[in-house]
């Protein structure tokens, strides 16, 4: 939800507002009249005139607050002590308060005369005060007053008035800050207010909980029920914390309880409304999030207790407030992602709408829960559009949901996201431009074929651009592409080489001239393929390339040396086999030398002989072969290439082919399959993150188990480690007796008040048949449920038998193709 | 569960104006603020700082010219910091007025720092609704004594007053009203106002990209329901919205609601469109919520005849690669004739009809709000210009002013009240020549022309490999000036922009339609509010565009 102030800022007209920021720089900042010296300031504090010393107590909070002052605020502290006692206002004690909180650690002495008149206060007539003098008393940062603070916090915990229960409930976290040998203490207090009627007053007992000891889950068992029942009517925080403290309680106290599903029976159809269900589900399998221990023929069965936290977090989704909507949303992934994650996903989007900073934030959740459901967010893709007015966060962040939806959209969706991809490749900006078409890849690799091969048009299109980050991002793209399935891409390269002779970013040049080398240059077997040709036209700019693309040439030529020398071997080994049959083959690679280039080579090659006649094994025949030139004459090229890298490494190429018999090591060294290139989802390595931490959001920087203080969803509790459900019963017989008035919410309670006393009894009255009822009816529900399920995973079971046996013949091509 | 660690507000020229510690000893604002300048604008809200000790998550936002940073020193829920640093900004704007500004806190630091320190309590985040902080922050000054001690009842605060903090004066309480209080946790107690008022004002933010077709994309209306709550007492109030096909057809263009705690959800749920409240005294946001413009229709690329008719306003399209060298571009803004007032003084009496309206007292108002003809105000065309533009040399609007800013990289396009009122139905255009980089012309002929022969041959990729069918006809070419013209022209599409965007705000109309149709206060239920009080009621619509109209092409 909008801030006010952007609201109010939009209302009014921005004219008045520039008008008055005008006037407000225009005039002087601090008028010095106003500054008073320090003497003058003790004067007003010691007046007997309440409003001077209030005057005097509000100068001493400007300079204490002001950066720029010169005056220190520290002498002044007896004086500011003495108005505490000397006056009765109540106005001045949260000036006297903030001055207090702020310069006890430096003088410990002083702070120590003002624990007398805030002991006074802790038993004043107004709740108000009371609360605040708490407060302050806890404030107080000077460890020898632990003991003080931790026995008003006791009183404080028996108070008649929420407020100060509140305070109290605050002031624990203080109490432990400044003295951890309290805790145990605090604990204890911290277990009443747990259990208190108001809800106020628990959810600040949450909020000290997660901030003293997160780990005492002991303590919450008796108060589970009761708090998640004033879930709906805590305040944001008070929300937030005991979200956080469920996602943490649930995981630990309640197994996940499944029951295996008998064998599917064919002859039953799921119903095609159910069908979304089992799209998810599918999809968490394959993608194999830690959320999906369990195996999918399992079927959860939640306990009672869980299925109430999830049922009474529903409302907190329409909250206004965006930290409470990733928590529910975080609680539904870690604890139900199958059943409640589908209610989360809507509000998740709607945190778009909000200022950026929250934008941003909201996108990183949105993208790791996109990582594990992908199907859940496909009916959103417009909201994933960005604009070329956004920050890169924003639309890396878009751009990455937009690739993640796209292979299970529909083919409108698709042809849309593609359209929108390549007119951000044709743009100004250079990262976006690099990510669009990285994110064309993505979405290449993660499609069928018939969509891979579009994407691949559409990257093939852009190799012709101006722009050579474009071109040089496209290719190296197209490159990773053509490695995942080298041979339905041949024709690819071929083209792709074709364009050697225009295309001039020398990243991509030497992306085309690596492709040609790995797989133009051994196709079909014995045929030499397009690789010889390009070489010999490569060879003639040889001198004009950029050095990258030049080592790309010498490892193309090695290659196919190689390919030619094991060709030569193999054909010996037959004519060995059988030698009686003469095979005269002319290879066809010497047609397409022209005969002056043949000429060329072969009279330098001449004087180039004897030095390599003499470690050469070669027949000589074989010298005068286009290829065996080739070669020779890249080496020579090389020798004399400043660069010493490509010098070194072209020693090494020809040590290795230096004898044409044994060409197994060079073959091990240069004809290696290589692994398939993986362009993995940017954020894929933040998805074990916990949704809504800080670390979700820094990513690697932070670290690999996350920044400092990052904790983790812990997992499921094993079955019969849990504790005993009927620990939690506890609260429940307990609060029979003072009735179920913690249970009505606010805004009901509001009415019965306004209704009258009569009416608000009756109301009591009838409610409580009405709340066993809805347990029943959640059971009732939950059985209906699971049948339905069972349905659901059946049908599961065959789907992914048969995705199985697609991905093991996929891979079995796959090998195939490495074979050949 | 972490804590807010400390909160720091730095002016518009990222000076520290206030520095406030919660809890422990994080880095100061003046050793924070060279390591978060050191990161490239647009900044991140959040910013892993691994070189101070310990490494610090420095989280900040920046409104109205402020700089607020919050830093933490352990992993932290990032929307929760945020999430409070926002609620400050709104706290200190209801004490210290709207805008708020940094001369306003150096001026009032006694009443900031009590804001802060109620908000948040050595770390835990206490109390963040501004009513609540109006009963327990002391704010009276002699001015507000007087005022108190003479009994004349002041008004609700931050509403009429924009700048002083002296209006924040509030009615003296008896301290055993406190207890009641707690009641409703958003509203102050004993609220007393003279003149009872309420307004709601809806604003809907406009976020559309068109395709160059023309054919939206997207379409999204981000709306939020303001109210204005100056009732004494308790009120107990029930608003009722509507749109265009009736009542039914709420729920299904205001999608995914969010609301104001005070609002009770049951309700809505049983009837969408009915939201009853006991509302916080003053300003606050009832609810939000977005509307689809484009409704459910599927994507269908194929039936271009049937375009949803967006109704927008004013939109923008961009043709580019104009001119022999293909170095111009034109930008044509179209504004519907529904916007536009018949005369040039015609957009003040609306204005002023508006506010006339506002002020009476009837929630039907909203009926014959638009009566008057909505008029487009403060229209804006933004054109982004790529950074290799070295010049635009010649910048022709039919209408208004154009200015290009080579710093920021965008071309404006202002046209004014009386501007836009004559633009009629054909459109403003504004036409424009584009310089690039110096450089050796000939060489980059060259290599354009070349590769617009080569994209002869290549173009039509297909997959079916036939890729030696289309046999390259470079000798067709045979002009050469023509040659390097298309080369020319190629260059320059690299300088050509790829979108525009419109930036309006129309009073008295909704692009969803929505409409109050009536609010009612429960006589009944409500406590506190006088015999025979009937409080004016006052609905406002506005749509703003902050660039939210894009075009592409």
């Amino acid at each position: 939800m909008e801030s006010i102030s952007r609201i109010s800022s939009m209302l009014e007209t921005a004219r008045d507002l520039t008008l008055e920021a005008a006037r407000d720089a225009g005039s002087s900042r601090r008028s010095t009249s106003r500054q008073l010296t320090v003497p003058q300031i003790k004067k007003l504090l010691d007046s007997r005139n309440e409003r001077d010393v209030l005057e005097g107590l509000r100068k001493v909070i400007a300079l204490q607050y002001d950066p720029h002052s010169a005056i220190p605020t520290l002498p002044l502290f007896p004086f500011v002590l003495k108005t505490l006692s000397n006056t009765t206002s109540p106005t001045v004690r949260p000036l006297v308060s903030i001055y207090l909180q702020h310069h006890a650690p430096l003088d410990p002495d002083t702070a120590l005369l003002s624990i007398n008149s805030i002991q006074k206060l802790l038993s004043h007539n107004s709740p108000q005060t009371r609360a605040s003098a708490l407060k302050t008393l806890s404030g107080i940062r000077v460890p020898v007053i632990s003991q003080i603070v931790s026995l008003a916090i006791k009183k404080a915990c028996g108070d008649m008035s929420p407020i100060v229960r509140k305070a109290a409930a605050l002031a624990c976290v203080k109490c432990t800050r400044l003295d951890p040998g309290t805790q145990k203490e605090v604990e204890g207090y911290l277990v009443t207010l747990l259990g208190d009627k108001q809800y106020f007053v628990a959810g600040a007992a949450v909020m000290a909980f997660m901030q003293i000891c997160p780990d005492r889950l002991d303590l919450v068992h008796k108060h589970y029920r009761s708090l998640v029942r004033k879930l709906v009517d805590m305040d944001d925080w008070g929300q937030l914390a005991t979200l956080r403290l469920m996602a943490v309680y649930a995981r630990k106290c309640f197994p996940r309880r499944t029951r295996r599903v008998k064998k599917a029976d064919p002859s039953v159809n799921t119903a095609s409304s159910t069908k979304g269900f089992y799209d998810d589900n599918e999809d968490e399998d394959q993608t194999g999030g830690p959320e999906n221990l369990d195996q999918y023929e399992e079927l959860e069965v939640p306990d009672p207790d869980l299925t109430l936290l999830l049922q009474n977090a529903l409302p907190l989704l329409q909250s206004r407030n965006s930290a409470v909507v990733v928590g529910v949303a975080c609680l539904y992934l870690y604890l139900s992602p199958a059943t409640h994650l589908p209610h989360a996903v809507g509000p998740l989007i709607a945190l778009l709408r909000g200022p950026q900073d929250i934008q941003q934030t909201a996108l990183y959740n949105i993208v790791r829960v996109c990582l594990v459901y992908p199907m859940l967010f496909i009916s959103y893709y417009r909201h994933f559009l960005f604009r070329s007015s956004e920050a890169p966060q924003i639309w890396r962040l878009k751009l990455e949901l937009l690739t993640l939806i796209f292979p299970h959209s529909a083919k409108e969706v698709q042809n849309l996201i593609l359209a929108e991809l390549s007119h951000f490749a044709q743009g100004n900006e250079k990262g976006l431009v690099r990510e669009s078409v990285r994110a064309i890849g993505r979405c290449a690799q993660n499609s069928d074929a018939k969509t891979a091969a579009r994407c691949l048009a559409l990257l093939m299109q852009q190799i012709h651009a101006v722009d050579s980050v474009l071109v040089a991002e496209a290719v190296s793209v197209i490159r990773q592409l053509i490695q995942r399935d080298p041979s339905a891409h041949e024709r690819t390269v071929i083209r792709l080489a074709k364009n050697l002779d225009t295309l001039t970013s020398p990243q991509a040049r030497a992306s085309i001239v690596w492709l040609v080398g790995e797989f133009a240059s051994s196709q079909a077997g014995d045929d030499v393929g397009i690789a010889a040709d390009v070489l010999r036209i490569l060879v003639k700019g040889y001198v004009d390339e950029k050095e990258e693309v030049r080592g790309q040439i010498v490892l193309l030529a090695a290659k196919i040396y190689l390919h030619h020398q094991n060709r030569g071997n193999r054909e010996r080994k037959i004519e060995d086999e059988k030698f009686h049959k003469d095979l005269p083959k002319s290879l066809p690679i010497s047609t397409m030398l022209s005969p002056a280039e043949e000429d060329g080579s072969g009279s330098r090659d001449s004087a180039f002989g004897p030095r390599n006649g003499t470690s050469s094994m070669a027949p000589a025949p074989a010298s005068s072969d286009a290829i065996t030139l080739l070669w020779t004459h890249i080496s020579l090229l090389a020798r004399y290439t400043p660069s010493y890298d490509l010098r070194d490494r072209t020693r090494l190429f020809r040590a290795l082919l230096s004898v044409p018999s044994s060409t197994d090591l060079a073959s091990l060294l240069l004809l290696a399959p290589k692994p398939v290139p993986q362009a993995p989802s940017p954020s894929e390595s933040r998805q074990t993150l916990t949704l809504g931490s800080a670390s979700l959001v820094v990513g690697e920087e932070g670290g690999v188990a996350g920044l400092m203080g990052y904790e983790g969803i812990p997992d499921w509790v094993k079955e019969g480690q849990e504790p005993d459900a009927r620990l939690r019963d506890d609260s429940e017989t307990a609060k029979a007796e003072y009735g179920s008035k913690a249970v009505v919410p606010a805004g009901k309670k509001l009415d019965d008040a306004l209704a009258g006393d009569a009416v608000y009894g009756s109301k009591l009255d009838g409610k409580h048949p009405v709340k066993e009822k809805t347990l029943d009816d959640w059971l009732a529900e939950d059985e209906t449920e699971s049948e339905e399920k069972t349905d659901e995973s059946e049908e599961e079971d065959e789907e992914s038998e048969e995705d199985e046996e697609t991905d093991e013949s996929e891979s079995d091509d796959a090998e195939n193709g490495l074979m050949k | 569960m972490s804590a807010i660690e400390a909160l720091y507000i730095l002016d518009e020229h990222n000076k520290p104006t206030l520095e406030h510690v919660y809890t422990g000893h994080p880095p100061s604002a003046s050793t924070l603020l060279p390591l978060y300048l050191a990161h490239p604008s647009p900044r991140s809200s959040l910013i892993y700082l691994p070189s101070t000790n310990p490494p610090t998550l420095l989280f900040s936002v920046l409104q109205d010219r402020l700089l607020f940073f919050s830093p933490c020193s352990v992993d932290t829920d990032p929307l929760f910091v945020l999430e409070f640093i926002h609620r400050v900004a709104d706290a200190l704007e209801e004490f210290l007025g709207s805008p708020l500004l940094a001369s306003k806190i150096e001026n009032s630091y006694d009443v900031v720092a009590q804001v802060l320190a109620e908000m948040c309590d050595g770390g835990s985040i206490n109390t963040t609704e501004a009513n609540v902080l109006r009963d327990v922050v002391e704010t009276s000054t002699w001015m507000g004594k007087l005022l108190g001690g003479v009994g004349l009842p002041s008004s609700s605060p931050a509403l009429n007053a924009s700048s002083s903090a002296f209006a924040l004066q509030k009615p003296s309480l008896p301290p055993t009203t406190l207890a009641s209080g707690t009641a409703i946790p958003w509203r102050r107690s004993n609220v007393r106002h003279t003149s009872n008022e309420l307004y709601v004002d809806i604003v809907e933010t406009l976020s559309v990209t068109l395709a160059p077709s023309g054919r939206p994309l997207s379409a999204f209306a981000n709306g939020s329901i303001a109210f204005t709550c100056k009732v004494s007492g308790v009120p107990e109030l029930l608003l009722t919205l509507t749109t265009p096909s009736g009542r039914t057809g709420v729920e299904r263009s205001m999608q995914l609601p969010v609301f104001h705690p005070c609002v009770r959800l049951a309700r809505w749920r049983e009837q969408p469109g009915t939201l009853s409240f006991v509302p916080p005294d003053g300003r606050f946001v009832l609810a939000g919520y977005e509307v689809d413009l484009l409704g459910d229709q599927p994507l269908t690329t194929s039936n271009k005849s049937k375009v949803p008719n967006l109704n927008l306003p004013a939109t923008v399209s961009v043709q580019t690669g104009l001119g022999s060298y293909g170095a111009d571009f034109e930008v044509r803004l179209n504004i519907s004739t529904r916007f536009v007032g018949n005369s040039s003084g015609l957009s003040s009496s609306a204005m002023s009809s508006l506010s006339n309206n506002l002020n009476r007292p009837s929630a039907s108002r909203a009926a014959s709000g638009d009566a008057k003809t909505p008029v487009v105000e403060n229209l804006v065309v933004s054109i982004p210009i790529p950074p290799t533009v070295r010049n635009i040399s010649d910048l022709r609007p039919s209408k208004g002013e154009a200015h290009w800013d080579p710093g920021d990289g965008a071309l404006e396009w202002r046209l004014a009240a009386k501007e836009v009122a004559s633009v009629g139905s054909a459109g403003a255009v504004l036409r424009c020549t584009v310089v690039g980089p110096a450089g050796d012309e000939d060489v980059e002929d060259a290599a354009a022309a070349g590769m617009t022969n080569l994209r002869v041959d290549t173009y039509d990729y297909d997959e079916s490999g036939a890729y030696q069918s289309s046999t390259p006809d470079t000798n067709t070419v045979t002009n050469g000036k023509i040659e390097k013209d298309v080369g020319r022209v190629k260059q320059n599409a690299v300088l050509m922009p790829t979108s525009a965007t419109v930036s309006f705000s129309v009073k008295g109309w909704l692009p969803s339609g929505i409409k109050v149709d009536s609010l009612n206060l429960d006589i009944r239920k409500s406590k506190g509010l006088g015999e025979g009080v009937r409080p004016y009621k006052g609905v406002k619509y506005l749509t703003v565009s902050r660039g939210g109209v894009e075009a592409r092409c």
